[in-house]
């Protein structure tokens, strides 16, 4: 084979990669058979996914925290006191209240909007190797979840779903280079186009030029024909920085998501739009400052100096 | 003799599969984290005959290709996996003492994994696909070879043993 006097190991190369290419073809061109190949084999590890995200999720979160560690080293200080029973307690407490926070936010937005939701809890992370940012659901056809729906936390857009299956659903995420939404600035009612990047951070495109951003503008979905794929009105980002690049046609804008990509356990997906458009209703609130007490002291000098 | 041997590793990749979507799937790690399956394929396929290598591949490659997680046509990590799988294979054929070391195995596969990604972005680009920022995806195929020099050495004992017993077993057969 080295001395290229193998014909048979060429012929098996050259076979095999006419296969693939024949099964592009075939996947190009929309034939069902090989969608069907992969819907199978979700329905078959979706359960698995299920049942490893119960179990690995908390080592999961113990690996997301080693990246924080710096501001967590005395909490862990004050652990390492803990036996291992109490440890696993507090890891799988912790779990649950954070998923329980997350629901209720969750419903909260989906009840301010009067939004229909499907709660799901997030299976799996996605791909490691295909540039993507996607997730996994353990919720699908059967619980009413179809393709191009939106996908909410308590905190804003997630995501739509991509791909559907019985008992579970692809996400795919705002953060994902091919992400779209168009978006309107709550408010000033500008409308434009917001693209993922792959990090936590988005790209607003305006569509007018004679409109302008400042940071701190919210930015909500503008909504879509039918109310799908996106539903109007729910929270994206918020304006960390402004292009104002001298030529530039339209204004751009970095925006930064609500929704924390790296910490989703609990999710929503929208089967039910409202009659109306929420609008500006669920534009997050802004935190009020805390007032600081401040006392002052008069000290003042004895007249008679002791020895 | 080849579609035994592929029958008889078969299984063993799709654990190795179903343990990457089900638990390695489950971690967000720096830069995008590793896939252990692609580094199992590659390692083994390093280990084999050039035919195997491409047939290990295309087997490899069609259940990447049935995750759903995958974003590109079925077939696109089909086709890649076939020539990654040869030429891993390839350059190590005939060769004891490259086979024979580990540290060449580890840095043939840690080079050949960041490789592999290039080549199925640079594919899926020429099919419409997007990926994100330059340097995303440079930090994603650094930090995968790096992950790769770490889980080699890991799964290199598991992999050899396997792959020398099931090939020894077979070759005597």
């Amino acid at each position: 084979m080295r001395n290229g006097g193998d014909n048979r190991g060429r012929l098996l190369l050259i076979s095999l990669i006419v296969t693939s290419l024949f099964l592009i073809t075939l996947d190009l061109r929309g034939v069902q058979v090989l969608g069907g190949l992969r819907n199978g084999s979700q329905t078959v590890l979706s359960p698995l996914q299920s049942v490893a995200a119960t179990v690995f999720r908390p080592v999961g979160n113990f690996f997301s925290d080693i990246t924080h560690l710096g501001r967590t080293r005395g909490e862990i200080e004050k652990l390492k006191a803990n036996n291992e029973m109490l440890l696993q307690a507090l890891i799988n407490r912790k779990n649950a209240d954070a998923e329980l926070s997350q629901l209720k936010s969750v419903l909260d937005l989906a009840g301010t909007a009067k939004y229909k939701v499907v709660n799901a809890k997030v299976i799996s992370l996605g791909s490691t190797s295909s540039f993507t940012q996607t997730i996994s659901i353990d919720a699908g056809t059967n619980n009413g979840i179809r393709q191009n729906m939106t996908v909410i936390t308590g905190l804003g857009l997630v995501g739509v779903v991509k791909m559907s299956y019985p008992n579970s659903a692809l996400i795919q995420l705002a953060t994902d280079p091919a992400f779209r939404v168009g978006a309107r600035v709550a408010g000033s009612q500008q409308i434009g186009i917001l693209s993922g990047q792959g990090t936590g951070k988005g790209v607003l495109q305006l569509l007018d030029n004679r409109t302008t951003l400042k940071v701190g503008d919210v930015i909500l979905a503008r909504g879509s024909q039918h109310n799908r794929p996106f539903v109007p009105g729910v929270p994206i980002g918020e304006v960390t920085s402004v292009d104002n690049a001298a030529g530039a046609i339209t204004q751009t804008a970095d925006v930064k998501f609500y929704v924390n990509f790296s910490s989703l356990s609990i999710v929503a997906v929208v089967v039910g739009a409202p009659q109306s458009d929420p609008r500006d209703a669920l534009v997050p609130k802004a935190p009020v400052p805390t007032p600081v007490p401040t006392v002052t002291i008069y000290a003042k000098p004895s007249e008679s100096p002791t020895p | 003799m080849f579609a035994r041997r592929f029958l008889i590793s078969f299984p063993i990749f799709a654990v190795i599969f179903v343990i990457q979507e089900t638990i390695v799937s489950q971690f967000r790690l720096f830069g995008s984290g590793f896939s252990l399956f692609l580094i199992f394929t590659l390692l083994w396929s390093a280990l084999g005959t050039p035919e195997l290598g491409a047939l290990t591949g295309f087997g490899a490659g069609l259940l990447m290709d049935l995750s759903q997680s995958s974003s590109g046509p079925v077939g696109q990590w089909t086709l890649i996996m076939i020539l990654a799988g040869f030429s891993i294979s390839y350059l190590g054929y005939g060769d004891d003492n490259f086979r024979g070391n580990p540290i060449s195995l580890v840095v043939i596969v840690a080079i050949a994994v960041p490789i592999t990604r290039l080549v199925y972005l640079i594919l899926g680009l020429m099919f419409g696909g997007e990926f994100g920022s330059t340097l995303q995806i440079f930090i994603s195929l650094i930090a995968s070879g790096l992950w790769t020099v770490a889980v080699v050495p890991l799964l290199m004992p598991f992999v050899t043993r396997i792959h020398s017993g099931l090939f020894q077993d077979l070759s005597r057969g």
